[in-house]
């Protein structure tokens, strides 16, 4: 009770528009989420059934957590950074283990009331141990060893995800570990050199680490009329959904690829589908607005901390929603092989939904703590 | 404390990172989005729009309502009823392989179909239609089985029951030679109709007026625009063109007449196991009866074991699938009746000119050097050309057709093979040798009339010798008896007798006498077609009396009725059956009422003889035309 006046202080440096966008984002999904799950014209039942429901649930939890986690300073979360690390690897492992197996893909354990996709929380994790590592290491990656070093932590969770298979996912540990040190500051030398070695590997990675399916759903990308009723189906409905939306989409509730099924997933990886094709191209342009004032914020968030440590994690989580977006988006429009990312905060699951909240959680602990650190 | 323990975790160095490196990705990243998005949604949006339509607006065919037949005192012949089917849209089954065959399984049990066959129907099907099309995997499904599909229907994507419309014939077997009846399109003929707009399911006409009016009485079909969803399933119909009924035909064929002959012949078959007799009407060619034993019943093509049954008609030895009335045979002594009209043409026999048949056995040296036998039925004594007409003397029309060439007796020309030529000259003017042009699309065949070039032309080749090319002596004399190669249809024969009956009007038989629609407007009336014989009035005339003759006290007295007068020829003619043995078929044609004649009897079986089997029955035709049709 010591610091009752300073908390006080602390609620007025919380960052209430990045909340608010985030909870647009949260009302555009549900909406989209309707239209896409609606069995007939738009009219709602309330269930506890209904994804929108359950996401309005998910969504209310996931928002009393990121207050919670937003009160506790970082800091404490960075101390336990390379325990909750330990935890995430084992978890990935036991998942292989005892995990759900849905469409050849084992990404879930299954609780009964919900299904727990463990690999959500581990983007966390990685981005908080690589915080703390690089920051310990000095504050950048320009030494050669710690460039490496953060590799190495990188590489089991891209594995353990890989292998599941899961390629969206381990993309996006890719795109993280890329943003972070980037950010935190790496030499042309080493930049050079690494990315030569990572273009040597793909052949590598094409012949023994890819499945069947997944290079079946790259080559469609590349021609997706070749088989349209098997792995081809679902990109090329995405597209056909969008592409007649137009410019002001064909009105909410009445997109007829969505309506009439031939948009599967319409909930989850091809939500942006149902937006593209009855809200058109201003919808989504309203949405992608969204996420650009969301990275802003994020990007504030970094500006403000106080420290290495506070303005890693914050890069870490903004390159994870931007690459999050941008894949799912790309996969929507043809542009990228089908990986089964969500569209964050709008899709439909709530283990990816509570991860959102949060890393925004942590950014804001790193906004309301930022004046104890900074140092001048 | 707290704050300690945290400052041993991490150091804290002054936030130096690179922030515009991220805002540079998320630059480049949306930019390549938004530039997407715009090409698809505003440059290509009307493609996508279009694709969009694709999917979900299917067009289908609905088929018309068939027109129904009607005998000739408008009793209806076909009905149309609905029977079940299965059917598959490819597009929609699943796309893992095995759950398809999965599929495949369960239709097995339930349509007692092998999942092979499906399988195999399914790919040729895809070869000539889009996947997105239906395809009927098999019809007429017993009710046990539709009820079957249609529970199990909602966990088979793509499979549905579908009802489609069949044909019920109500005129019983004696009318299923010349109904037909429907089936599915082979696929050649899918190949030729889907240019004329039918769907690869439509139901065609096979063989008979079915088949013959297939495009009158299938009238036009309409078309449904409708929405779907990604499972086939029907959300609503956006547009409908109607469909027009197809057309109604109205026969000349009497029911109960055709029923009747039908009966006569099956009691009077005795071991003929083929039997043929044509009812026509002597002016116009229009027939009120057209028989053909034996027969089968043309519902089973629309019955759940089709196949079974068919296969039982395809393999049964007397050929129940064709019309014997519309099959040849030797024509025997009704051919006489043509020898007789060539010759009084060419003058060379007058009405008095008589020969004296005192033997059963004739020697006769021929002009080819070769001694023949030749045989008469009855020893005719001093007989005429009536008397001739009347017994069915064969020594009598040697001597028309080849002449006896050692008493100096000539024939029709001035030498065999002119005689020959001759006598086929009349024998096509008088529809002989080639089709009659009835209205029925069941295979009719021409007949065949020997002339010595036939005879160099179909003999010619390795098989034959030069002798078996040669025309001989006996082939001219053969021929005027109707024997030897000659071969004719029942109904060849009826429209033959009818041109004796009508002064010369070979008529084209027909079995329709009008084209009705919907309302009962009449669009087509048949009007008589006919092409004139080259033969005088006299001599149909002589003809007809040596006809008279032959039913009053010849040889086809048997048909001798006691208030009507009639006119008639039997023919009994020999032939060498399969197993070596001579047998003979029977024959009888004739007309009714004499003095002006209204129709034409012509009966036919496969064994026996024309005056014992045959006369009899056309008598009892004849008898029951006067007492139950006149008034028509």
């Amino acid at each position: 009770m010591f610091r009752g006046t300073q908390s006080l202080h602390e609620w007025a440096r919380f960052d209430f528009f990045l909340i608010l966008i985030a909870l647009a984002l949260v009302a555009y999904g549900l909406i989209l989420i309707h239209s896409g799950s609606a069995v007939s014209g738009g009219s709602f039942t309330f269930s506890f059934q209904s994804p929108v429901v359950r996401q309005g649930i998910f969504a209310i939890g996931s928002v009393v957590v990121m207050i919670l986690l937003s009160r506790i300073d970082y800091h404490a979360l960075l101390h336990y950074a390379w325990w909750i690390y330990g935890l995430s690897i084992m978890s990935l492992v036991l998942l292989l283990i005892v995990g759900q197996t849905d469409f050849g893909s084992t990404r879930w354990f299954d609780l009964g009331i919900f299904q727990l996709q463990p690999s959500e929380f581990t983007k966390v994790s990685l981005i908080l141990v690589l915080a703390r590592f690089i920051s310990n290491s000095g504050g950048d990656a320009k030494n050669l060893r710690t460039l490496l070093l953060t590799l190495f932590l990188t590489l089991p969770f891209l594995f353990l995800v890989f292998i599941q298979p899961d390629l969206g996912t381990s993309l996006i540990f890719i795109s993280i570990w890329i943003g972070m040190v980037l950010v935190a500051g790496v030499t042309r030398r080493h930049l050079i050199i690494l990315a030569t070695f990572f273009i040597a590997l793909i052949p590598f990675i094409w012949t023994f680490g890819v499945e069947d399916y997944q290079i079946e759903r790259i080559s469609v990308v590349l021609n997706a009329e070749e088989d349209p009723l098997d792995s081809g189906y679902n990109p090329i409905q995405a597209q056909i959904a969008i592409g007649s939306g137009g410019l002001l989409g064909k009105g909410l509730f009445e997109g007829e690829q969505t309506q009439l099924n031939f948009l599967k997933v319409p909930t989850k990886d091809f939500i942006f589908s149902v937006l593209g094709e009855e809200l058109g191209f201003v919808g989504a342009i309203l949405l992608l607005g969204l996420f650009l004032l969301l990275i802003w914020r994020g990007l504030r968030a970094a500006q403000f901390a106080g420290d290495t440590s506070g303005q890693l994690l914050a890069a870490g989580f903004v390159t994870m929603i931007l690459f999050q977006v941008f894949i799912n988006v790309s996969v929507n429009l043809g542009i990228f092989p089908v990986t089964g990312l969500p569209l964050p905060f709008v899709s439909a699951g709530g283990s990816s939904l509570l991860t959102l909240f949060v890393t925004l959680g942590i950014l804001e602990s790193i906004v309301i703590h930022h004046r104890a650190y900074r140092q001048n | 404390m707290f704050r300690n323990q945290r400052a041993r975790t991490t150091l804290r160095n002054r936030p130096r990172g690179n922030l515009r490196i991220l805002w540079v990705f998320t630059i480049i990243l949306f930019g390549i989005l938004i530039a997407r998005l715009f090409e698809m949604q505003i440059i290509h949006g009307e493609e996508f729009s279009i694709k969009a339509e694709n999917n979900r607006i299917v067009q289908t065919n609905i088929a018309g309502s068939r027109g129904l037949i009607y005998d000739r005192l408008g009793n209806p012949l076909v009905n149309n009823t609905v029977s079940f089917s299965a059917s598959i849209v490819p597009s929609l089954l699943p796309s893992n392989e095995q759950f398809r065959y999965q599929i495949y399984l369960t239709l097995e049990k339930i349509l007692d179909l092998p999942a092979l066959e499906i399988t195999m129907q399914i790919e040729k099907f895809q070869e000539t239609s889009s996947s997105s099309e239906t395809l009927i995997i098999a019809r007429n499904l017993s009710h046990q089985q539709a009820l079957l599909l249609e529970q199990s229907a909602p966990d088979l994507p793509g499979i549905a029951l579908e009802m489609e419309s069949q044909r019920t014939y109500l005129g019983g077997p004696a009318l299923s030679h010349i109904l037909g009846y429907i089936g599915a399109q082979s696929t050649q003929e899918w190949e030729q109709l889907r240019k004329k707009g039918y769907g690869f399911n439509e139901l065609v006409g096979k063989t008979g007026l079915e088949a013959y009016y297939e495009e009158t009485l299938r009238g036009t079909p309409g078309k449904a625009i409708t929405e779907i969803n990604a499972y086939g399933t029907k959300i609503k119909v956006l547009n409908e063109l109607a469909t027009v009924p197809g057309k109604n035909i109205h026969l000349s064929i009497d029911q109960k007449l055709q029923n009747y002959v039908s009966e006569l012949l099956e009691r009077g078959r005795g071991d003929a196991t083929i039997a043929a007799a044509v009812v026509m009407d002597a002016n116009t060619g229009e027939l009120l009866a057209l028989v053909s034993l034996p027969n089968y019943n043309n519902n089973i093509f629309s019955s759940s074991k089709r196949d079974e049954e068919y296969n039982k008609l395809v393999t049964d030895p007397n050929r129940p699938l064709l019309n014997w009335s519309l099959n040849p045979a030797a024509p025997g002594s009704t051919f006489k009746l043509i020898t007789a009209a060539a010759a009084l043409e060419e003058g060379s026999v007058t009405p008095k000119t008589s020969y004296n048949v005192d033997s059963l056995a004739y020697e006769f040296l021929g002009v080819d050097g070769i001694t023949y036998q030749f045989f008469d039925w009855r020893i005719h004594g001093l007989i005429d050309l009536y008397e001739a007409i009347a017994w069915s003397s064969n020594i009598y029309f040697y001597m028309l057709s080849c002449g006896f060439p050692q008493e100096e007796l000539p024939g029709l020309g001035n030498d065999i093979e002119q005689s020959a030529v001759t006598l086929s000259y009349y024998a096509r003017h008088f529809g002989l040798g080639t089709k009659t042009g009835i209205d029925l699309a069941t295979s009719e065949s021409p007949g065949l009339i020997p002339t010595p070039e036939w005879k160099r032309r179909s003999r010619s080749g390795k098989n034959f010798t030069a002798s078996d090319r040669e025309w001989y002596y006996a082939d001219t004399c053969f021929m005027g008896i109707g024997q030897g190669d000659i071969t004719a249809t029942p109904l060849q024969i009826a429209i033959m007798t009818a041109a004796i009956a009508n002064n010369g009007k070979l008529l084209t038989p027909r079995l329709t006498s009008k084209i009705t629609d919907l309302e009962g407007n009449v669009i087509e009336q048949k009007s008589t077609i006919f092409t004139d014989v080259p033969v005088s009035q006299r001599s149909f005339e002589i003809i007809r009396e040596g006809m008279r003759r032959a039913v009053e006290n010849g040889s086809a007295s048997l048909a001798k009725l006691d208030d009507i007068s009639l006119a008639g020829k039997t023919g009994t003619a020999e032939f060498v059956s399969p197993d070596g043995i001579t047998r003979e078929h029977a024959w009888f044609t004739g007309f009714a009422p004499f003095k002006s004649p209204e129709i034409v009897v012509t009966v036919y079986f496969n064994l026996g003889q024309g005056n014992l089997k045959a006369s009899p029955i056309a008598g009892k035709i004849i008898q029951y035309y006067f007492n139950n049709m006149r008034d028509q």
